[in-house]
């Protein structure tokens, strides 16, 4: 989730025309087949039929959020890097990316179609690699990198062998991104960074960061702001874990001390950075469809919650039973509206601004089913007494405030929402016009 | 038992449906004229009500070609709805074509289908139902009202029945009355014998209702007597699906009405929609708004039976919760961003705000509707 409203990638204009024409599966059909072969092959169906939950049976961690010891995490890491290079090596790696870099230059429902086969089979979740990195930076250097920087990284990355993440927030820029303070100063072919980045995802597993800095502290905050690729090996680089609220640490900050990046790693022209970052932010897939197999999915669903109703006693509990059928009417109703933006894509046609209201539903669902779980499980909630299902989902619960913050807050949603969708007009900024002469570091 | 859709319009056939409905009561039935005919003898305007049936067809759409109408379905006449619901045009239109061709074709009775659809079709025969009684509980058995058999498939009706849409002025009343065999469906004519219809003062004046006292009443069977809980649980989805589609299109009218006042209205030097107070509120309108939208199209699609949608039980019930929560909501913000003018008589917001609360109670209510949700899943 970004501050961004979702993308809304260019869609065919025939959902079976190529574009490309050097792919020799570009109808649809054929890629179908040859997507369905390479996946039989390399991964294992997931059961079909409805998933019902037995009330004691299987795994109760439920968690938004991993909160696992480094190496558990590590090999998940590994194993998604792995699953990338088979599906870049089988032509699945990046299926709407030029052909140049690796890609198929199909077409983004090519990708979509994809993404649906893939969910019918058991995979490691790549969420690491693609999220953020092919995501999002992917496309930001595939339309602002030099040439040779396109070369060097876009097939590694998409490769899985070099993960990237966004060293976008500081203590001083959250909601307010263009406030940015890290400083890029310019000395001969190089640019000297310093300053702090925060929030960073995955930074702890990334060999590339997209840096946003402050080049021209006397150019209004929108102005004046470069933007770099940055080696994350490189000396200066420090990142250090921030253990979040839930006791886990999946974010974290990243200080930057006389970090030396070779101009030819700027992304776009010098003070243009806020365009670039733009491009960065527009780019996030909207999030259709969904996972559909992950805990979160399984425990914030009918099949569970009813299962707990019965397992908690509270079947003829009339207050229960209406806080339960509230709660399941949103999240149905939110499933039927995904199902139709997904509907759309595989239409061809472009996706509308129900992706936006889906993102605050998301949050809201899962806020709600975690406290309809908690008033259900009762005291059980305060300490873990061994009984299934019920402490257990204190790590959601307590995951789902940053949810309505992060990748842009709900208020900033909203102001999307407002001015974008509905039109709105934007609050007068008192800082547009002004210089930022923000001096380093002291921005709060 | 599925009512079958003989035909399924595209998207350019339902965009022309909807412009064409859109222009003829933007033309013939804007608020002004609204406000006359609900406080008129009628409730309505009968040549409005005479132009959608014969210009546009609107009553045929989703009654069955061999009995008078177009065969179109659900999703179809959901688009006329969206329309009604967004101008609030007052008239019969949800109680006859609605539930009363609704409770026609839920009953399954050719003969009595072949003698009314293609009346109420044409909009020349108004129909409604009459479910809920003294004690206003809507429920699909257990009635007071008692169906006699009289000879030969002659039945007299005695009883009460409350909060009828549209009661006066209907030409044939469904009522729902115990039988020995178990709960049946009854056809009643206007001027039957010892029947009696008393208009109600309503919450909202572009929706009538009224009361009907039956006394040793002449009435039909529809369908098989005993069959009568069957026949109302199918018509309730198809009545909650085409509530939903009203009541999407009736919020929509609020938001747009909220937005265009917001950016409108100036407070403090600035239009009061930069205000982040207001512009949350208008977005969580959207938000609400949007899964309405959603949930009320897949009720549609649902009752059609389209294959890829989820069952009809389900969708109906989930978009009848929903979709009213949704306006409810949806109205209340709408006074709310207006500020005092939104109080006003002369202000549209409270006859949204009236429909949006009759629509809600209409079939029992918050408690009432999320308790048939979670019997629809078997909880």
């Amino acid at each position: 989730m970004t501050a961004s409203a979702p993308a809304t990638p260019a869609t065919p204009a025939s959902p079976t025309a190529s574009s490309s024409p050097t792919a020799s599966s570009s109808s649809i059909e054929a890629f179908v087949e040859e997507a369905s072969a390479f996946l039989d092959e390399h991964a294992t169906r997931r059961p079909t039929g409805t998933a019902r939950v037995v009330w004691g049976e299987g795994e109760d961690r439920i968690s938004y959020f991993g909160d696992e010891p480094p190496e558990v995490d590590k090999a998940k890491v590994d194993a998604a890097r792995a699953w990338q290079r088979t599906r870049h090596e089988h032509g699945f790696g990046w299926i709407t990316g030029p052909t140049e870099y690796g890609g198929r230059a199909l077409s983004p429902l090519h990708d979509l179609v994809y993404d649906q086969l893939e969910a019918g089979y058991d995979v490691p979740d790549t969420g690491v690699i693609s999220l953020i990195g092919l995501g999002m930076i992917g496309p930001t250097i595939l339309a602002h990198a030099r040439e040779e920087i396109k070369q060097r990284y876009l097939p590694a990355m998409f490769r899985g062998d070099a993960i990237a993440c966004q060293l976008f927030s500081e203590p001083g820029a959250g909601s307010d991104l263009a406030n940015v303070a890290t400083r890029a100063v310019r000395d001969g072919e190089e640019w000297v960074l310093n300053g702090q980045k925060v929030w960073t995802s995955v930074a702890h597993h990334a060999e590339l960061g997209m840096a946003v800095c402050r080049s021209d502290p006397s150019q209004p905050k929108h102005r004046g702001i470069t933007a770099f690729l940055v080696d994350m090996s490189l000396p200066g680089v420090e990142v250090r874990p921030l253990r979040q609220m839930t006791g886990g640490a999946e974010f974290n900050e990243v200080f930057l001390t006389d970090v030396r990046v070779p101009d030819d790693h700027r992304l776009g022209e010098v003070d243009d950075g806020w365009r670039v970052t733009m491009t960065t932010l527009m780019s996030e897939r909207a999030s259709v469809g969904g996972e559909g197999a992950g805990p979160v999915e399984r425990a914030v669903s009918r099949s569970y919650l009813t299962a707990m109703l019965e397992a908690m006693g509270l079947s003829r509990d009339a207050a229960a039973r209406r806080r339960l059928a509230e709660v399941l009417a949103d999240l149905t109703a939110t499933g039927y509206l995904n199902q139709q933006s997904l509907r759309t894509l595989l239409d061809g046609r472009a996706p509308g601004p129900e992706a936006s209201a889906s993102k605050l539903m998301f949050s809201h669902n899962l806020a709600a089913a975690s406290h309809l779980a908690a008033e259900m499980v009762g005291p059980r909630m305060i300490a873990e007494t061994g009984d299934w299902g019920t402490f257990s989902w204190n790590e959601l619960l307590l995951g789902t405030p940053a949810l309505r913050i992060l990748g842009g807050t709900e208020e900033i949603m909203k102001n999307i929402i407002g001015e974008r969708v509905l039109g709105l007009p934007k609050e007068p900024g008192t800082d547009t016009k002004a210089p930022f002469r923000a001096p380093t570091g002291e921005q709060s | 038992m599925t009512v079958t859709t003989t035909a399924i319009a595209g998207a350019e056939e339902l965009e022309d449906l909807r412009l064409s409905v859109r222009s003829l009561l933007a033309d013939k039935s804007d608020e002004s004229r609204v406000r006359e005919v609900m406080e008129s003898d009628l409730g309505y305007d009968a040549s409005v009500w005479r132009q959608l049936a014969d210009q546009v067809g609107v009553q045929s759409l989703a009654v069955p070609e061999h009995h008078g109408g177009a065969g179109f379905g659900q999703v179809e006449l959901g688009v006329a709805l969206r329309e009604l619901g967004r101008a609030l045009v007052p008239g019969p239109f949800f109680s006859s074509v609605v539930l009363g061709a609704g409770a026609l074709l839920a009953a399954q009775d050719e003969s009595a289908m072949a003698a009314h659809l293609p009346g109420i079709a044409a909009g020349t025969t108004l129909a409604t139902l009459a479910v809920i009684e003294t004690d206003g509980q809507w429920r699909t058995h257990g009635f007071t009202t008692r169906a006699r058999e009289d000879g030969e498939a002659s039945w007299t009706l005695d009883g009460e029945k409350s909060l009828v849409l549209d009661a006066v002025g209907a030409d044939l009343y469904v009522v729902a009355a115990d039988t020995p065999h178990g709960p049946g469906l009854f056809l009643v004519e206007s001027g039957a014998a010892g029947l009696e219809v008393t208009g109600l003062r309503a919450l909202d004046p572009t929706r009538r209702v009224g009361r009907l006292t039956l006394t040793g009443t002449p009435a039909a069977a529809l369908g098989r007597p005993g069959n009568g809980t069957a026949a109302l649980e199918h018509l309730l989805d198809r009545a909650t699906a085409a509530l939903a589609a009203e009541q999407v299109g009736a919020a929509r009218a609020c938001l747009e009405m909220s937005v265009a006042y917001a950016r409108q209205r100036v407070q403090f030097g600035r239009p009061i929609g930069s205000f982040q107070a207001v512009k949350h509120m208008c977005a969580d309108m959207f938000t609400r708004l949007e899964v309405a939208e959603a949930a009320a199209t897949e009720a549609a699609r649902a009752v059609d039976g389209l294959p890829d949608a989820p069952p009809a039980g389900e969708a109906a019930a989930v978009a009848h919760a929903v979709c009213s929560e949704a306006f409810m909501f949806i109205a209340q913000q709408t006074i709310q961003v207006h500020g005092g003018i939104g109080f006003t008589w002369e202000h549209p917001a409270h006859l949204y705000f009236r429909r949006a609360k009759v629509s809600q109670l209409m079939f029992g209510g918050p408690a009432v509707y999320y308790e048939r949700l979670l019997e629809r899943w078997g909880v």
